[in-house]
């Protein structure tokens, strides 16, 4: 039942990676062990969570629908290349911190990297707006209250320093 | 000499925790990767009962890159020794296994476990083994299993596994002589907790060291590290529990699932380290489910609505192998019922019985079907007798004058309750009056609006066996660091982030200044769960820090010759009061205290530690009301929630922003529960709900902003604080049930069962224009 | 493109294409269904897409639901579309979900079937041995299955323009934000410039084993001048051209129920930008 492996290279964070897989094998998985991206969360494996949201060139995508090979030449990025540097927080991260909108984390990495493509694309939503666009992600902890609040505060933030 | 004043205590501190988390670098269960690490995936039961006819596994084996497939009689040796510490052995049990043998309970049951080089090669072989099952006719409906003919356990006999009657006479003479007398039965269905990271373990046997290595999604490293080394026979200071970040829990990782100890035993038995990860389908359909039960009310009321007495009748379904063992919340249900009323004499009886369905498990608040009977029969008495909910609350409820108070029950509250105050704060922000003069001018309008309340007691901070102590081991480490080791598994509660708040008051430190441990190296506590961790681990921590600080100023008294009563310490710096020139760092006690220590004072101890075991008083009560409103759309059904707001009394907030969000987090649980999640099962015991597609937890499209009000009375515990973990599970159902029949109220019906998702609240409203 | 119709030509029933992936890897993942080979489209170039044609629009079936959104031809010229997408899953969803996936997939509770049955759009699909058009009153055959062979790729769907003033207007109740529906409407309503309904188009989603249409709403509608129109009566109609089944989220009766509520609703939605239209609004 085992098949070949593929060759395969991708950026990942910034950084060019080489790897090999079989084609079964999950993007989420694939930079989960062989890219330590161990930020990257299962929480469902079937698309619906969200814990294991990643960019793949620039989109938001759940990493546990995609196969490794597909990301064959993509530039992905996770929660572990948001922050500039290791004594800063990106705004989306700092607003999370700031509004409690995290409790256990482990759907944190997938909301934020999902909050960061929404305010991409809506740079100024209203709450309603706000609510919807992050129904694509659960928490079972915060009850949402500090999350939406979050991604209220880091549009904000974004706005004002011109990331958006 | 005094106490530190509070400078960090009542503050929303950031935690601690989270740089690490916001940026993926956490480090929970599933990202331990070992050398050589091998991989479970459990074979399970397709069918509700069975005979397993036939199990060959020969296929399975023979796949490359397989190293073992145990079946229930390769590992089932250990049956005496798999129940949890709060189960106490002589207590009655459905029989314990690892792995099914011979026989399958419940859809998920597990009977064969594969390892393997990766998860996906596991998965391959279980395809590959060969399984013959003879279905048998399965127990599926509670209300129906103990007098069924078809056994959950062949082993006991019988499917009830508990019957407590206590009938009491008093109630019966109020009865028999009462104004009104009503009686519905309440039902709740079949929810899961649904921690966003599932169950998981990873163990590593270390040979001729004879010690077991184990990481684990856990809310209790002490109950694992306890009876791990049972289920293995080794002493406990041969199982090593790391204990790291932790996916939430909400009770379903208090303890040692079948699964954990199978893979305990699997490890050992390889000598390689096994990792098993929970699926989500597993997590579904085997992990635990919860709040399946039924309790009848009746309650004899005056003719003013003044409560007179009750008689309850619980019902719960245990599932086949309950999480924890077979548990008695039916009990502790009726027990509560009179929450914070006068309620006068209560009869009642509380019985649990074993069905092929997943096992029942704690699940926050486990026994809150007190508050959901009574707060929704308080309604009903409402609508029956003519008064409003609001104003019959009011009759009826404790008043700080009535306290201490002395429950019919059993129950004895201290004077620190505040159930009152929190009932008018919470009618006070959500607008009561006004709220109904919308109501009805909605009404006229064809719109539907509703209101519920919920107003309830909650016994924290339990003091009894097993969860009645923590305790912490401080120490200032030689840079003026401080570490504290605590029993406590943190799992989304902030602890690093609170008890560091507490010790930096205590000490006088910064929080930033203190790290917690937990897991291995700390002495023996429960964990974390029971809203237990602000009183008794707080106290103890509270307790550790006091002690320390005794020696710090001692010390720095005889360095800096002063006189210890002169001195303050704040933010890690000793000074001499009203000299703030005269003064020492933490770091420079710290560095005499274990490199300089002939400097110390005479007859002082060197090193700067102190360890402080905590015993809780028997409960520590909180209470908190809810009232939310919402608007059902008559055509679809569907409930749109409109406000909610929470009034709450923890004692002493130790982080504002903590407490909200536990409160917030537990209101959505009720919500999503009453609205929305459901455990369906078909009538051959077959689990519908199985995938995030199907078990729906709300979004945050689906809850509406929470709004949350303290009243503040101290409770009698060290720091004045009351346990919060679970209230806000425990209060939204009933609320949010309220709301809804009371928006249902023009249409003539009254609901008594969940969820109330719109097909069951169009089925209500059809079944009124029908009649 | 050769290549893929030939793979698919070549392994029939073992092999299946990879679109976007957001209903098959679940159920791969899950080991609810195997192949022996995969095919993915996701590189296929000509598979993407949105085209002007003959008024109307021709969608390439790897065009992500995210691209069909933001599309300005599709807005203008498919109003539907643009109303029926953001109803799909979440935008993470969108972002790989494709229309031609979405189709092909023909889940009954889906969005883009219904509308692609309301608007008589029409499906082109290729194999080894050349091309062919389904029109989609044809295409859907039952529940998960439609007119696309094994050997067989779709590879676009066209919907054709409307000429005539037209109100448009979709909704659907779902348990929660971006569920799949309990039952859902997609709704056109043409008129002859006067007032007078000259065409009317009610497509529905989760009442039924494929997409339906609402034949006796439309036919209710039709010669109707707006103003007449009583958009909760017709919608009523609607539970006659229903064959739901319940499932743990809503009985047959709750859909039928609420189902023709929503038609009414929908309808309402159309009507009223027609009565805008005619009012200058």
């Amino acid at each position: 039942m085992v098949a070949d492996q593929i060759s395969l290279s991708m950026t990942i964070n910034g950084r060019a990676r080489r790897g090999v897989a079989e084609p079964r094998l999950t993007l989420a998985d694939f930079l989960r062990e062989q890219a330590q991206c161990t930020g990257v969360h299962l929480g469902c494996e079937h698309g619906v969570c969200g814990s294991c949201t990643v960019l793949m060139d620039g989109e938001a995508v759940r990493s546990c629908l995609l196969f490794a090979v597909q990301a064959d030449g993509a530039d992905i990025t996770t929660v572990e290349g948001l922050a500039p540097d290791e004594e800063t927080l990106h705004p989306v991260q700092e607003a999370f911190r700031d509004c409690h909108g995290l409790q256990c984390g482990f759907c944190t990495p997938g909301f934020i990297v999902s909050v960061t493509a929404f305010l991409e694309a809506n740079p100024d939503p209203s709450d309603e707006e706000i609510r919807h666009g992050i129904a694509g992600n659960l928490c079972r902890c915060t009850g949402y209250q500090g999350i939406v609040a979050a991604t209220r505060q880091a549009a904000a933030a974004m706005k004002g320093s011109g990331q958006s | 000499m005094s106490t530190a004043a509070a400078r960090y205590v009542g503050q929303s501190v950031k935690r601690l925790e989270d740089p690490r988390l916001v940026t993926g670098h956490g480090r929970y269960v599933d990202d331990i990767m070992l050398p050589g690490m091998l991989h479970v995936a459990f074979g399970r039961s397709d069918l509700a009962r069975a005979t397993i006819t036939h199990l060959d596994t020969s296929a399975a084996e023979a796949l490359d890159g397989v190293h073992a497939v145990f079946t229930g009689a390769d590992l089932n040796s250990h049956n005496d020794s798999l129940r949890a510490s709060l189960h106490p052995p002589e207590s009655p049990a459905p029989p314990a296994n690892m792995l099914a043998d011979g026989d399958v309970r419940f859809v998920g049951d597990p009977y064969v476990m594969v390892v393997a080089e990766s998860r996906y090669i596991a998965e391959d072989a279980l395809e590959l083994v060969d399984v013959e099952f003879e279905p048998l006719d399965p127990v599926v409906d509670y209300e129906t299993a103990a007098e069924s003919d078809n056994h959950v356990h062949p082993e006991l006999g019988g499917n009830l596994a508990h019957d407590l009657p206590v009938p009491n006479p008093a109630q019966q003479e109020v009865f028999e002589n009462a104004a009104h007398i009503i009686t519905e039965t309440w039902h709740q269905h079949r929810q899961t907790n649904v921690p966003m990271e599932t169950r998981g373990i990873v163990a590593s046997w270390q040979p001729h060291a004879g010690v077991m290595e184990v990481w684990a999604s856990t809310q209790s490293p002490h109950e694992m590290q306890l009876v791990g080394a049972r289920v293995l026979g080794i002493g406990e200071h041969k199982m090593v529990v790391h204990f790291g970040d932790v996916g939430g829990g909400f009770g379903q990782k208090m303890f040692l699932g079948r699964e954990d100890m199978a893979v305990l035993v699997a490890a050992k038995l390889l000598a390689s380290p096994v990792k098993w990860i929970e699926d989500r389908r597993e997590n579904l359909l085997a992990s635990n489910h919860a709040r399946i039960e039924q309790m009848t009310v009746s309650m004899a009321v005056d003719e003013d609505g003044n409560f007179l007495a009750a008689d309850l009748d619980q019902l719960e379904d245990d599932g086949a192998y309950p999480l924890g063992g077979p548990a008695t919340p039916g009990a502790m249900a009726t027990m509560l019922y009179p929450g914070p009323y006068r309620m006068g004499p209560v009869s009642w009886r509380a019985r649990t019985v074993y069905t092929n369905t997943c096992g029942r498990g704690a699940y926050r608040g486990p026994w809150q079907m007190e508050s959901v009977a009574r707060e929704q029969m308080i309604d009903r008495v409402a609508r029956e007798i003519g008064i409003d909910p609001l104003e019959l609350r009011r009759r009826n409820v404790l008043k700080p004058e009535d306290l201490p108070y002395q429950v019919s029950t059993g129950l004895f509250y201290e004077t620190t309750i505040s159930p009152e105050q929190t009932l008018e704060q919470a009618a006070e922000m959500i607008g009561y009056d006004d709220f109904r003069a919308e109501q009805a001018k909605a009404r006229e309008e064809g719109r539907y609006l509703g209101l519920g309340m919920a107003l309830y007691i909650e016994p924290t901070s339990m003091g009894m066996g097993p969860l009645g102590t923590e305790s912490a081991m401080l120490r200032v480490e030689v840079d003026g660091h401080v570490n504290v080791f605590m029993g406590t598994g943190s799992h989304g509660q902030s602890l690093e982030t609170t008890i560091a708040q507490l010790v930096a008051d205590e000490l006088g430190v910064r929080p930033d200044d203190v790290t917690l441990h937990q897991g291995h190296g700390s002495g023996y506590g429960f964990g974390t769960g029971g809203s237990r961790s602000a009183v008794i681990a707080g106290s103890a921590a509270r307790a550790a820090a006091s002690g320390v600080r005794e020696k710090v100023v001692a010390i720095a008294a005889h360095l800096m010759e002063a006189s210890a009563d002169d001195l303050e310490v704040a933010d890690g710096v000793i000074s001499v009061k009203g000299t703030p020139a005269a003064s020492m760092t933490m770091a420079q006690v710290a560095a005499t205290a274990y490199q300089n220590s002939d400097a110390l004072p005479p007859g002082t101890e060197a090193g700067l530690e102190h360890t402080a075991r905590y015993k809780a008083p028997p409960t520590t009560h909180s209470n908190a009301c809810h009232i939310c409103t919402c608007e059902i759309d008559p055509g679809t059904g569907k409930v749109t929630l409109l406000r909610y707001v929470v009034s709450e009394d923890c004692g002493v907030l130790i982080n504002p922003m903590v407490v909200d969000g536990q409160i917030a987090g537990g209101v959505v649980q009720g919500i999503g529960g009453v609205l929305y999640e459901h455990c369906v099962y078909d009538e051959s015991g077959n689990p519908l709900a199985s995938t995030f597609l199907d078990y729906l937890v709300p979004t945050a499209a689906e809850v509406p902003d929470l709004e949350t009000g303290h009243v503040v009375v101290p409770s009698d515990t060290p720091g004045g604080h009351k346990g919060t973990g679970e209230g806000g599970a425990i209060g939204a159902p009933p609320a949010v049930f309220n709301a809804v029949a009371d928006a249902l109220a023009p249409f003539g019906v009254y609901p008594n069962r969940q969820p109330l998702d719109p097909n069951a609240v169009l089925s209500l409203i059809a079944s009124a224009s029908d009649s | 493109m050769a290549d893929v119709v030939g793979l698919l030509g070549e392994h029939g029933d073992d092999a299946k294409p990879l679109a976007g992936g957001q209903s098959l890897v679940p159920m791969l993942a899950m080991r609810l269904t195997r192949f022996e080979h995969i095919v993915d489209l996701n590189k296929v170039e000509e598979l993407f897409g949105v085209t002007a044609d003959n008024g109307g629009v021709r969608i390439g079936a790897m065009t992500r639901q995210a691209a069909v959104e933001t599309d300005a031809t599709v807005a203008e010229r498919v109003p539907l579309l643009h109303l029926a997408t953001p109803h799909i899953g979440h935008f993470q969803i969108r972002n790989r979900g494709t229309i031609g996936g979405s189709v092909a997939h023909a889940d009954p509770a889906s969005e883009y079937p219904a509308v692609m049955l309301a608007l008589d759009g029409v499906a082109e699909v290729a194999s080894a041995s050349g091309t062919r058009e389904v029109p989609a009153a044809e295409f859907f055959e039952s529940t998960f299955m439609t007119a696309v062979a094994p050997d067989e790729l779709l590879t676009a769907l066209r919907f054709p323009a409307w000429e005539q003033p037209a109100g448009f207007a979709f909704d659907e109740i779902a348990r929660r934000s971006g569920d799949f529906a309990l039952a859902g409407v997609a709704v056109g309503i043409g008129t002859d410039g006067g007032g007078r309904i000259n065409r009317a188009a009610v497509g529905m989603l989760g009442v039924g084993p494929t997409p339906l249409r609402a034949s006796s709403v439309e036919a209710a509608l039709t010669g109707l001048a707006v103003a007449d129109a009583d958009p909760a009566e017709i919608g009523r109609l609607a539970a006659d051209d229903m064959n739901p089944i319940g499932d743990v989220h809503a009985s047959a009766d709750y859909r039928r129920r609420a189902g023709s509520t929503l038609v009414g609703r929908v309808l309402a939605d159309a009507l009223s930008q027609l009565t805008q239209e005619a009012n200058g609004g």
